[in-house]
């Protein structure tokens, strides 16, 4: 179960997946709030500056102001996207916690996950192949792939991710189709 | 509550309330879930044959949109919600417009831009100086 590093990684790869099976795979976007942990070092660092302000001057006070808001974080979200295809049992997934991504995310990326799913032409697809500097062999032999992978199905689509592999840089992890 | 949507405003102003109902509390999650509608499963085997033609599709299909709590239905206080709605290929484009808005808007948990620009200022200025 990969995590990718870029969101962009994440989508091209899971635009793949969508082209080879593209009435099985599916989309989840998980949105978690989880409560922050107080650490044991804050609380500790918190009771010495109480101690502090106790013993020093009025100038430690404005120090110290900033302790009590670092104790009473609010909760934390996590955003986890997951493209899964519950045949071929490959699952790539994404992880953020940036606000600043979701509208790109949740508009742009699953609103071109969506086009693929309903089988509308995507004219997009290609600008963004080219922006990621993605080698034009690799994506020639991505599309020969794609025609392919529709006919031979597994295998092909199993090909195709190889050769998306070697095309788009080495070095990712990612996890076969278990049958 | 078990609520089948079909009409894609109601669905944002639903999955806009399940968003709200998570603000005030400190922990849970919400999931939305996409996949292609396919309305016979037996049609399936015969749609992953003809998958070249779906490249190219003289039909295209629509999406189906799932929201949900993750909340069990067999645990009667958990409160299950559960929202879906089909969207159709022509409404794409502008369902996934505002789709992205009620996202933003709902999470808000999320680590904000604001505090990385005030950092990076305040980092320009030392450097600065």
């Amino acid at each position: 179960m990969p995590y990718f590093k870029t969101s962009q990684e994440w989508l091209d790869h899971s635009v793949a997946l969508l082209e080879a099976r593209p009435s099985q795979t599916r989309v989840t976007v998980r949105y978690s709030i989880k409560p922050v942990k107080p650490r044991k070092s804050t609380a500790t660092t918190t009771s010495t500056t109480d101690q502090d302000t106790a013993n020093a001057p009025d100038a430690t006070t404005s120090t110290t102001s900033t302790p009590p808001p670092a104790t009473a974080k609010p909760p934390r979200g996590s955003l986890v996207l997951k493209t899964y295809d519950p045949v071929g049992g490959v699952t790539l997934k994404y992880r953020t916690t940036k606000a600043a991504e979701v509208t790109r995310l949740m508009g742009a990326a699953m609103g071109r996950l969506g086009k693929a799913m309903a089988g509308v032409q995507d004219v997009v697809e290609e600008e963004m192949r080219d922006a990621d500097a993605v080698v034009a062999e690799g994506d020639a032999g991505a599309q020969q792939q794609q025609g392919q992978g529709q006919k031979e199905g597994q295998q092909g689509q199993q090909q195709q991710q190889q050769q998306q592999q070697q095309g788009g840089g080495g070095g990712k992890k990612k996890k076969k189709g278990k049958k | 509550m078990l609520t089948l949507v079909r009409q894609t405003p109601q669905f944002f102003d639903k999955l806009g309330s399940l968003f709200n109902h998570r603000k005030g509390s400190d922990h849970g999650a919400i999931y939305l879930i996409q996949k292609r509608l396919t309305y016979d499963p037996a049609e399936q085997q015969s749609t992953t044959a003809k998958l070249f033609p779906d490249l190219a599709p003289n039909k295209p299909l629509p999406v189906l949109v799932r929201a949900t709590n993750g909340k069990s239905k067999r645990d009667a206080r958990a409160g299950k919600e559960k929202l879906s709605v089909v969207v159709q290929p022509h409404e794409l484009d502008a369902f996934y417009a505002r789709y992205a808005d009620v996202c933003k808007a709902g999470m808000a948990a999320l680590k904000p831009r604001d505090k990385s620009k005030k950092r990076a200022k305040a980092k320009k200025k030392k450097a600065a100086s």
